[in-house]
C-alpha cells in the first residue's frame, strides 16, 4: 500500500490526528502543519478555556448586550443553534446552564451584524459537544484546498473526518468503540463521532434538566459533516429511544448507534455503509 | 434539517444564512455605523489592509469589531490570501476592494485615511514612508523594519508629513500592562529596586510553512516583489534581507516591554545564538540576549530568550523582579501573577486602594503579643485586578483610530518604537561579534 503520512498535534485538551496519502511526505506534512494552524486559530476563539477568547466574551454578556463575532464563533454558534433545535435541546451550546439557573438562557445571532445577543439568563457557552468537530470540518477544507483529497482527520479518537478512502480500499476503517472493535466500518466524505462515559465518567449533563445522561452505554453518530456527528452523538447519550427515533426521522442523512451492553443498536434511514 | 454543506466557504457566501429561524429581525447600530454592518456613517474611518498573512488575518478580526472603521481595500500579493481576505470581508458587510500591489492600491483608493501594515518586515519601510507621503495615517506591525536605516526612514517621514505612525506593540496599549506599570511598578513601587528582569518565548519545532500547489506564484512574481521562491516567500521571517528572526518576530514585543516599564534603554547588550538546528532558515534557531540597563537605584540586567526548537519553560512572558517584589506580565492573564517579598512592606493599603487583589489575604496580628493557634495558614496571594476582554490587538488599533480622530495620543508612536527597534538589532548584531555591544543613550533616538 502507498504510504499514509501520520501527523499529530495536542489541541483542544486532546491529540488530534492527520492522515494523508497520495502526496510526498514534506507536502503532506506543511498540508497538516497548515490545518493544525487553523486547528490553533479556532482554539484560540472557541474555547471557554481560555480567557478573553471570543467564546468567554460571549458567555459574559448580560441580558440585552450584544457582541460582535467573527466569522468561525458565529458559524460554530448557528450550528449549535442549529443542533440544539433539531435535538429539541439534547444537543445545547449552553449545556450546564440548569445547573445555575432555573430557565435556559436565551440568544440569537444576527447574521446581517454578526452579533450574538443575549436575551436571558447567563449564557456560559460550552461547545465542547461540537467544538472538536467543527474543527474537523474546516480543517478539511485546508487539507482539500491543499489537494490532500485523501485523508483522515482524527479529533482525541472522538470524532473523525474522513476525505476520499486510501488507494484500493472502499474507505478508512472505522470501528464503533476501542479494542479493535468488531463493529467496523468503511467510510469516506463523512464523519462519525463517539460519545460515552469511559474516559470521563459522567460528564455528559442532559441540558434539558442540569442532571447528568441517563444513558450508560456508548453512542455513535455517522453524519456528512464532524460538527453534526459531534453534536448528535452526544445528544444521543441523553435522548430516549423514541426521542432519537423521531429527530432521525427528520434527518436522513444521519445514522445513530446505541450500545446496550454488547449490542449495537444501529437507527436512522441513512445508508449503512459497507462492513470493513 | 442542519444545513450542513456548512463550510466556511459557503457561509462567507451570501446565501449561507444560518436558518431563518435563528435570525434577528434587525439591529441597531449606533449613531456611527458598526463595523460589519452594510449602512455607513460620514465620520467612518476608511481604512485600507495591506498585507493579509497570518498577522494580517490577526488584525482584521479586530479590525471588524471598532465601530466607526471600514476597510475599504485589501492588498496581498498573494492571491489564495487575497481573495480569502476579500471574501471575508464582503461577509462581514464591506465592499472592500483587491489590489496586488500597494502603489495600485494607493493610485486608486482616493477615499482612504489610514493604512494597517502587515507584510513581511522589509516591505515595511517602503509602503508606509508611501503611505505616510500619500497623507495616510499608518499603522505598521513591528519589527518596523528589517533594517535600522529602513526604520529611522520611518520616523523621518512621520515627522515630515506631520502623519500618524503607530507601531504594532499591542502590550502598549492593553488595559492589564497599562495598569500594572502605572498604578503598580510606578506609582506603588510594588517591586522596590528592579533589580533582573526576565522575558521568554519559546515554540517547539515546526514545519516549514507551505503553500497549496495550485497557489503556487509566479517566478516572475515573485522576484518582482523580492523573493527568491515561494518557499523564501512563505518563510520571510528566517531569511536575512527579509525579516530578522525569531529575536524580531516574537522578541520585538517583549523587548519592547523592557525599555517601556524600565523607562529607558539599555546600555549594552550581549548575546548567543546559533543556526544550529534548522537547514533552511538563515537567522538563528535560539538566541539569548542579556541588556544592562544603568537604573537610577543601580544596574538591573535584562535576559531575554526565545527558543524555536522546544516549548518548554512555562509559555510566553515579562517579568520584573525586584527586591520587594515581582510582576508577571503576559498577554494570556492565566500566566500573569505578582509575588511579594517577605521583607516587603504590607500591601494591604494596596488591596485596599484596589490596586492588587488578595485572592488568599495574609494573616497579619493586630497585637503583635497575641496568636491565635490552629490549621496551618497558607501563602498569602494576589493577583492583578484587570479584566480584560477584548482580543489582545483591538486596543492598540483603538488608540490609533481615536488617535485619528484626535481624541488620544498613540501610545506606540514610531520614535518611541524606534528605540526599541533599534536595541533588538543590536542583539542580532552582537550574536555573531561574540562580545558585549555598549550603547549610547543618543544613538538609540531616530
Amino acid at each position: 500500500m502507498i504510504e499514509i503520512h501520520v501527523f499529530e498535534h495536542r489541541a483542544m485538551a486532546t491529540t488530534f490526528q492527520a492522515r494523508i496519502q497520495g502526496e510526498e511526505k514534506s507536502y503532506a506534512a506543511q498540508a497538516a502543519a497548515a490545518a493544525f494552524q487553523r486547528l490553533n486559530a479556532l482554539e484560540s476563539v472557541l474555547s471557554r478555556f481560555r480567557p478573553g477568547s471570543e467564546i468567554c466574551q460571549a458567555s459574559a454578556l448580560l441580558p440585552g448586550e450584544f457582541l460582535r463575532l467573527s466569522e468561525p464563533v458565529f458559524a460554530c454558534l448557528s450550528l449549535a443553534k442549529q443542533m440544539e433545535q433539531i435535538t429539541r435541546g439534547a444537543f445545547s451550546a449552553t449545556p450546564a446552564a440548569l445547573r445555575n439557573q432555573p430557565t435556559p438562557p436565551l440568544w440569537e445571532l444576527d447574521q446581517r451584524t454578526w452579533m450574538v445577543h443575549c436575551q436571558k439568563g447567563k449564557l456560559d457557552f460550552d461547545l465542547g459537544a461540537i467544538g472538536k468537530g467543527f474543527a474537523l470540518d474546516r480543517m478539511k477544507e485546508i487539507l482539500e484546498e491543499w489537494g490532500c483529497e485523501i485523508h483522515l482527520l482524527v479529533a482525541g479518537g472522538s470524532s473523525i473526518r474522513a476525505g476520499q478512502p486510501p488507494l484500493d480500499l472502499q474507505g478508512w476503517s472505522c470501528g464503533l468503540g476501542d479494542n479493535d472493535s468488531s463493529q467496523r466500518y468503511c467510510l469516506k466524505n463523512c464523519s462519525l463521532s463517539g460519545s460515552g462515559l469511559a474516559v470521563q465518567g459522567r460528564h455528559i449533563l442532559d441540558p434539558r434538566s442540569g442532571q447528568p445522561a441517563a444513558r450508560d452505554g456508548r453512542t455513535w453518530a455517522l453524519c456528512d459533516t464532524a460538527a453534526e456527528s459531534d453534536a448528535l452523538s452526544t445528544a444521543a447519550m441523553v435522548l430516549s429511544h423514541k426521542e432519537l427515533e423521531e429527530v432521525l426521522k427528520l434527518n436522513c442523512q444521519w445514522l445513530a448507534w446505541i450500545q446496550e451492553k454488547d449490542l449495537w443498536r444501529c437507527m436512522g434511514n441513512r445508508p449503512l455503509p459497507a462492513r470493513a | 434539517m442542519v444545513k450542513s454543506n456548512l463550510t466556511r466557504r459557503d457561509f462567507l457566501g451570501a446565501s449561507a444564512v444560518a436558518g431563518a429561524g435563528l435570525l434577528l429581525a434587525s439591529c441597531s447600530p449606533g449613531a456611527r455605523s458598526e463595523a460589519g454592518t452594510p449602512g455607513k456613517a460620514a465620520d467612518d474611518i476608511h481604512v485600507a489592509l495591506i498585507g493579509y498573512g497570518a498577522e494580517g488575518a490577526v488584525l482584521m478580526d479586530s479590525l471588524i469589531k471598532i465601530q466607526g472603521v471600514r476597510i475599504t481595500a485589501i492588498c496581498d500579493i498573494w492571491n489564495y490570501h487575497r481573495n480569502e481576505g476579500q471574501r471575508l470581508l464582503k461577509a462581514y458587510g464591506f465592499e472592500a476592494n483587491a489590489y496586488e500591489n500597494f502603489e495600485d492600491l494607493l493610485a486608486k483608493e482616493k477615499d482612504l485615511q489610514a493604512v494597517v501594515v502587515a507584510t513581511p518586515d522589509f516591505w515595511h519601510a517602503p509602503i508606509t514612508n508611501a503611505c505616510l507621503k500619500a497623507g495616510l495615517h499608518v499603522y505598521c506591525e513591528k519589527m518596523m523594519s528589517n533594517t535600522i536605516e529602513g526604520a529611522r526612514s520611518m520616523v523621518e517621514t512621520m515627522r515630515s508629513t506631520g502623519r500618524l505612525l503607530q507601531i504594532g506593540h499591542q502590550r502598549r496599549s492593553n488595559p492589564r500592562y497599562l495598569f500594572a506599570k502605572q498604578r503598580l511598578l510606578d506609582d506603588a513601587r510594588l517591586c522596590g529596586r528592579v533589580t533582573a528582569a526576565q522575558a521568554q518565548w519559546n515554540r517547539a519545532v515546526s514545519e516549514d510553512f507551505g503553500w497549496p500547489k495550485k497557489f503556487i506564484m509566479p517566478a516572475d512574481q515573485l522576484a518582482r516583489y523580492g523573493y527568491k521562491d515561494m518557499h523564501q516567500f512563505r518563510n520571510w521571517r528566517w531569511f536575512k534581507g527579509l525579516g530578522g528572526g525569531p529575536l524580531s518576530d516574537l522578541g520585538a514585543h517583549q523587548i519592547d516591554v523592557f525599555n517601556w516599564w524600565l523607562d529607558m534603554t539599555p546600555k549594552s547588550v550581549m548575546a548567543s545564538g546559533g543556526v544550529d538546528y534548522y537547514k533552511t532558515h538563515e537567522w538563528y534557531d535560539n538566541a539569548m540576549v542579556i541588556y544592562e540597563y544603568p537604573l537610577p537605584l543601580g544596574t538591573a540586567r535584562a535576559f531575554y530568550q526565545v527558543q524555536t526548537t522546544t516549548s518548554a519553560g512555562g509559555g510566553y512572558f515579562e517579568m520584573f523582579m525586584g527586591d520587594e517584589g515581582t510582576i508577571k506580565m503576559s498577554e494570556d492573564p492565566s500566566i500573569c501573577a505578582i509575588y511579594r517579598e517577605a521583607r516587603a512592606p504590607s500591601w494591604d493599603a494596596l488591596v485596599q486602594k484596589g490596586y492588587i487583589r488578595a485572592k488568599i489575604s495574609a494573616a497579619e496580628a493586630a497585637d503583635v503579643v497575641k496568636v491565635d493557634v490552629r490549621e496551618t495558614a497558607p501563602l498569602a496571594e494576589y493577583e492583578i485586578p484587570v479584566f480584560f476582554n477584548k482580543p489582545p490587538h483591538m486596543p492598540h488599533l483603538e488608540n490609533f483610530f481615536n488617535a485619528i480622530r484626535g481624541t488620544a495620543k498613540l501610545n506606540c508612536p514610531g520614535d518611541e518604537a524606534f528605540k526599541s527597534e533599534y536595541v533588538i538589532h543590536k542583539a542580532n548584531e552582537a550574536i555573531p561579534l561574540g562580545h558585549r555591544l555598549d550603547l549610547t543613550p543618543q544613538e538609540v533616538l531616530a
